[in-house]
């Protein structure tokens, strides 16, 4: 067989995977990325209009205000998830004969569907008769505060979430040889350095993953928020996907609904590409 | 699975069968299972090419009453009718018909619309022309707000098919051991909430509908006309409005999380005898008055009150039947939409659900008043009502109005400023 073909057949064979791949996501992807250069709405003859949108989205108030939202929950909602995911992995890793029933605990949250979590939760946020107002000692307008109500969503979204970082870097944990850590022991290493110099440089990579996975889901976040909040007080707690849906699914607006969509789509590219250099690099 | 569940049944078979015939069998099986998809997916209701289909929201209570008029109409005019439902939430049937009709559908011919839409859908030539079936004695009849939100450009594009309005309820029983008479200005209203707050200091004042959603346009905009005002930018009563709504929270006359109710939140917290007013639609007096209420047999409704020297005003909800530009039985489809938005057939919807017709002259009607007399004394409210602004940018106009007035609600914004910003939104969306 010539080197040519034996290089070219790679790619006969992958070419039905490929030929799904495109249709299901890179087709409609490109489309998004053409609405979006048009203008498409109601009233209004369809016509290009090139990088208009994007222009209009610089000058577009309620966007940053959407953006700002939107990276603030990403960035406190993860980080918060990681920390938290990390202290019960450790806890989990030394849990003894119940481990089964506690895994099962600690995995209740995620099984939650998240609209019914966010049901419960606004209920739990009532100001009178919610349970965090009673553990508070007095009515907190948790949710109908414009500087409180963010922070409610985050924390809903941290309980949600948590457990399925807890349980990624748990995986993690019992991949470390014991041997690492019985050989630390051995040279005099407390707990501390333990963890500073053997688990968490062999840990890195899973906690890239669980971020990976996390902060493409907190910057496309929707449905909790928009539950919760509806985007209100004074469009505090509006995120970019919360105000995409409004321009394309209320407002009729497809062309400058799909610019905001891009937005979207190339804020968590980047996220996805960022980490993906952090993981090579942590991997060599 | 059914696969395997075979195998295990014949063992014999496939002792004996060799590899090939094994394959050829689960051939056979695969077309088997694929022929069945294809009869089940194909076996949908065969669709009369000349049943006229007429498209509506979930109705709540039976269908009998309904049924029983539609039937009247297909023995009349010998067509059948079939009737569908819309999705549940309001953005979905929006969505739903923006879709379709945007695609020119033939789908359905009648179809139900939320009062903010007739001028968009009208705009957008998607309704048929229904002036013909509004004579002068029904624009007579009609009350002003549903006509004038069924208007576009001069010609009428839906029927009303029947309307709500804001009210308030009150907690007759608390204003009548203070010897005080249900409030007619809001600063009856505020002194209310002080004298009865005097023995009940834990009470709430007045609640209403204050997140940022469509609800939150109509308590804002009855705030701005009971003070006289209207949305142009600066107009000093709209901002007394506006003022007022923010003074309700920094006051203390309604709790800080009115932020946070919508309709439902609003009565139950009422319904719960933890609030002395509330501002909510006709539906609710039902459930507060049922058996087994806290506040069963202790609540009056009223109009909403006024800043003194301006008539009171509530906003307009409700639903108008509008024709399919585009159905393929356009004639006979306007029949039944007229059919069900004439006198009797309102009527007949009063008497089964209790919807408050758009017609003067029903509130006078004996029977009407014996069987329903809370929709009876409903008459003068409507009378006050006013619509939403009538335009065909109203939706996205709402994502403004929403946002602006949550924004002064919370403290964000100063009236004035948010009346700017929806002036100049405004002017942008009508520029197009």
């Amino acid at each position: 067989m010539r080197p040519g073909a034996a290089r070219l057949e790679p790619w006969v064979l992958m070419s039905p995977a490929l030929a799904l791949l495109a249709a299901v996501t890179a087709l409609p992807m490109l489309y998004v990325v053409w609405l979006s250069l048009q203008q498409r709405a109601l009233f209004r003859a369809a016509q290009f209009t090139g990088f208009d949108h994007y222009f209009r989205l610089a000058g577009d108030g309620r966007f940053w205000n959407a953006l700002g939202n939107t990276l603030y929950f990403a960035l406190v909602s993860v980080a918060m998830e990681l920390a938290l995911g990390l202290a019960i992995a450790l806890l989990l890793a030394r849990a003894g004969r119940a481990r089964a029933l506690i895994y099962g605990a600690v995995l209740v949250p995620w099984a939650i569907p998240t609209v019914v979590s966010a049901r419960m939760w606004e209920w739990m946020y009532q100001p009178e008769l919610g349970v965090l107002s009673f553990l508070a000692g007095r009515p907190v307008n948790w949710l109908g505060d414009a500087a409180l109500a963010l922070h409610a969503a985050i924390a809903m979204d941290v309980w949600k979430s948590t457990p399925f970082v807890a349980l990624l870097l748990l995986a993690g944990l019992q991949a470390i040889p014991r041997e690492l850590v019985h050989a630390a022991a051995l040279d005099g290493a407390g707990a501390w350095t333990t963890f500073r110099r053997v688990t968490l440089p062999l840990l890195a990579p899973v906690i890239l993953v669980a971020a990976v996975f996390r902060s493409i889901d907190a910057l496309r976040v929707f449905d909790a928020i928009y539950v919760l909040t509806g985007g209100g007080p004074a469009n505090a707690t509006e995120t970019l996907s919360i105000y995409a849906y409004r321009v394309l699914f209320q407002m009729l607006d497809f062309g400058y609904g799909s610019a905001l969509a891009v937005v979207v789509l190339a804020i968590t590219g980047m996220a996805a590409l960022a980490y993906a250099r952090l993981l090579r690099g942590g991997i060599e | 699975m059914i696969g395997v569940s075979l195998d295990a049944r014949s063992p014999s078979v496939r002792l004996a069968a060799p590899a090939a015939r094994r394959r050829g069998a689960l051939r056979a099986l695969a077309a088997l299972s694929i022929a069945a998809l294809a009869a089940a997916c194909g076996r949908q209701e065969p669709r009369r090419p000349d049943a006229l289909v007429f498209r509506h929201p979930k109705l709540f209570g039976d269908p009998e009453p309904l049924d029983r008029l539609v039937g009247q109409f297909e023995r009349a005019h010998g067509v059948a009718v079939r009737r569908e439902a819309l999705p549940a939430a309001s953005d979905e049937q929006h969505l739903f018909y923006a879709i379709n009709l945007a695609a020119e559908t033939t789908e359905f011919d009648v179809l139900a619309l939320d009062t903010i839409w007739a001028a968009e859908f009208a705009q957008a030539g998607w309704l048929r022309d229904l002036s013909a079936h509004v004579s002068a004695a029904d624009e007579r009849d009609l009350f002003a707000a549903p006509l004038a939100s069924v208007t576009w450009r001069a010609r009428r594009y839906a029927l009303p098919w029947f309307v709500d309005a804001g009210l308030l309820y009150y907690r007759a029983d608390l204003l009548a051991a203070e010897g005080l008479a249900p409030p007619r200005t809001w600063t009856d209203l505020a002194q209310a909430v002080r004298r009865v707050r005097v023995s009940q200091p834990a009470l709430h004042g007045f609640v209403w509908q204050g997140k940022q959603y469509e609800g939150l346009v109509c308590n804002a905009l009855e705030f701005i006309w009971s003070h006289g005002g209207d949305l142009d930018a600066g107009a000093p009563a709209a901002v007394r409005g506006l003022a007022f709504m923010r003074a309700l929270v920094t006051d203390g006359l309604s709790p800080p999380y009115v932020t946070t109710l919508t309709e439902e939140p609003a009565r139950v917290l009422f319904g719960r005898a933890r609030a002395l007013f509330l501002r909510n639609w006709p539906y609710a007096w039902s459930l507060l008055q049922r058996a087994g209420s806290e506040v069963e047999g202790r609540v009056g409704v009223c109009p909403l009150p006024h800043a003194p020297g301006h008539p009171a005003a509530a906003a307009l909800g409700g639903w108008h039947l509008g024709v399919n530009a585009f159905s393929r039985h356009a004639a006979v489809a306007e029949k039944l939409a007229a059919f069900l938005c004439a006198a009797p057939a309102q009527k007949a919807l009063a008497l089964a659900y209790g919807y408050s017709a758009p017609r003067r002259s029903l509130y006078a009607d004996p029977e009407l008043a014996a069987a329903q007399p809370f929709l009876a004394s409903l008459a003068t409210l409507l009378e006050a009502a006013r619509p939403r602004p009538v335009s065909p940018h109203y939706v996205a106009l709402s994502q403004v109005l929403q946002s602006e007035f949550s924004a002064v609600l919370s403290g964000r914004r100063a009236p004035a400023g948010a009346l700017g910003a929806i002036a100049r939104a405004r002017r942008v969306l009508e520029a197009v």
